[in-house]
């Protein structure tokens, strides 16, 4: 081989392992900014909204429903510490909803959402008074809202059994729609009686029959619901 | 506020819902009706537009101009199989959402169909939505069943008769069975093109279809992130032709009264 190309091939050689330390470099660097952003994000999570800790607080594996598809939800199974009263145990599971997504492609909510408050009526319902960046960072469209809404009611439904239906507010004001399509102003269902429940949680597709209502219902409309118009006196005012 | 309900029988789409909204769509857009047409009239309703851009990619797609192409396309080739065919807008306005509903309810024996743009799901999809009412919980409003307790006020000497008007928040309940038919009927033409979509419509609650009082439904396409103006514009006669299958198979275009 003439001299030229053994230079050639070592030139060459020398770039593959340059090439190759950079990379791996370059790809260290991006997984601890990303880690530094996670750390930041949860760090100013906790200054604006400290875990919530009762004195009934018991660890049990709380389900989180999570984007499992572009369009579908699945349960992801987390040790949380739950309170035993009803309020506390929204709170301390929609904190973990917003904050506990492994990764971006699985959140629901948007990570600058922050609920504001939750209050339980004596009747089994439940309002949920989220920030505006629920309303603002949520990307626009019928599928992304309905994803967003499906995973609240299914996470509240699978761990907080006393719920009975829920009301979204936005900064305590009733939302005609969530970011241009859902409708906010009723109530969605939660734990529907034994009779009803012909679907599972969240199959809201046709595979009912006309006329069966899905286990996660539209909201009726506030014609029909007076109590969308009124709120009554909560049972528990006290701000996460 | 009260929707007039249409009567049974095929009258002249003349009469405007009372307490209807202020702006309506001008009736102007409507294509002239064909003699002796006894079908129903498609209302496209190209969703957003005007100062609501709705969703936006990032590489120019806006979802209020996709969707006014979408719907002028639909026009075309729903006007071709036979039916009479008006848009809640044919420009860069945005009705509001009872304006829409009002233009709607407009017209006696209409099919409602909204057309959206997500910003998500996987490219290329379709997903056809209907809204449904849960109809036993919670309890009904008082007037269906009062508070324990409570008086009933006394029955009016003479009743008005308030069979043909309903609540303007409820116009879509009575239509709820109706518009989960032309759901099922969309999504099964819908998922032939746009391979990868479900095969079965959903339930949602669409603020844009609740006061419309006739079957309604809602179509999104998936989606403003991953799609460019071009692959839209390749998706506008596919989609034109899977809406007007759907409506066909639900409704003949010539067939007269409610089915």
């Amino acid at each position: 081989m003439a001299r030229k190309w053994k230079i050639v091939v070592a030139a060459l050689a020398i770039a593959v392992v340059v090439g190759l330390i950079s990379f791996h470099s370059l790809r260290e660097r991006v997984r601890r900014l990303s880690q530094a952003q996670s750390v930041e994000e949860q760090a100013r999570r906790e200054v604006l909204a400290p875990p919530i800790t009762t004195p009934t607080d018991v660890t049990v594996a709380a389900k989180l429903f999570l984007a499992a598809a572009p369009d579908q939800l699945a349960p992801v199974t987390i040790q949380l510490p739950l309170s035993a009263d009803p309020v506390q145990r929204s709170k301390q599971i929609l904190h973990a909803l917003i904050a506990s997504a492994p990764t971006a492609e699985q959140r629901t909510l948007p990570a600058d959402a922050e609920l504001l408050g939750f209050y339980v009526l004596p009747d089994g319902t439940a309002i949920a008074d989220f920030s505006d960046a629920l309303v603002s960072e949520i990307p626009s469209g019928i599928l992304s809202e309905q994803m967003t809404v499906d995973s609240i009611v299914q996470t509240l439904e699978n761990n907080v059994p006393a719920l009975r239906r829920l009301k979204i507010l936005i900064h305590g004001q009733e939302a005609e729609t969530l970011a241009g399509h859902l409708d906010l102003t009723g109530y969605f269902e939660l734990n529907p009686p034994a009779d009803q429940a012909s679907a599972p949680p969240g199959d809201n597709s046709s595979q009912t029959p006309p006329g069966q209502p899905p286990a996660v219902n539209p909201p009726v409309p506030p014609a029909a619901s007076p109590a969308a118009k009124s709120i009554p006196a909560p049972q528990s005012t006290t701000k996460p | 506020m009260l929707v007039h309900q249409a009567p049974s029988a095929p009258s002249p789409a003349t009469g405007a819902p009372q307490s209807a909204p202020s702006q309506q769509p001008s009736a102007a857009q409507a294509l002239p009706a064909q003699s002796g047409y006894t079908g129903p009239v498609i209302v496209l309703d190209p969703a957003h537009g005007g100062t609501d851009p709705g969703a936006r990619g990032q590489n120019g797609p806006i979802e209020k101009d996709v969707v006014l192409q979408f719907a002028r396309v639909a026009r075309v080739e729903l006007v071709r199989q036979g039916y009479r065919v008006v848009m809640t807008r044919d420009d860069d306005s945005n009705p509001s959402y009872d304006d829409r509903a009002a233009f709607a309810n407009s017209y006696h024996d209409a099919i409602f169909v909204t057309l959206h743009i997500s910003s998500t799901g996987t490219a290329g999809t379709a997903r056809a939505y209907f809204y449904q009412f849960w109809s036993s919980f919670p309890p009904q409003s008082k007037s269906a069943a009062p508070d324990a307790g409570e008086t009933n006020p006394p029955a009016p000497a003479n009743p008005t008769p308030v069979s043909s008007l309903i609540p303007w928040n409820e116009a879509q309940r009575k239509y709820a069975d109706a518009s989960h038919r032309l759901a099922d009927q969309l999504q099964i033409q819908l998922a032939q093109p746009f391979s990868g979509s479900p095969t079965l419509s959903k339930a949602a609650a669409i603020r844009g279809l609740r006061s419309v009082a006739a079957p309604a439904v809602a179509i999104e396409i998936s989606s403003v992130t991953d799609t460019n103006g071009a692959s839209f514009t390749a998706m506008a006669t596919p989609l034109a032709v899977s809406i007007s299958k759907g409506i066909q198979a639900f409704r003949p275009a010539n067939s007269a009264g409610a089915k």
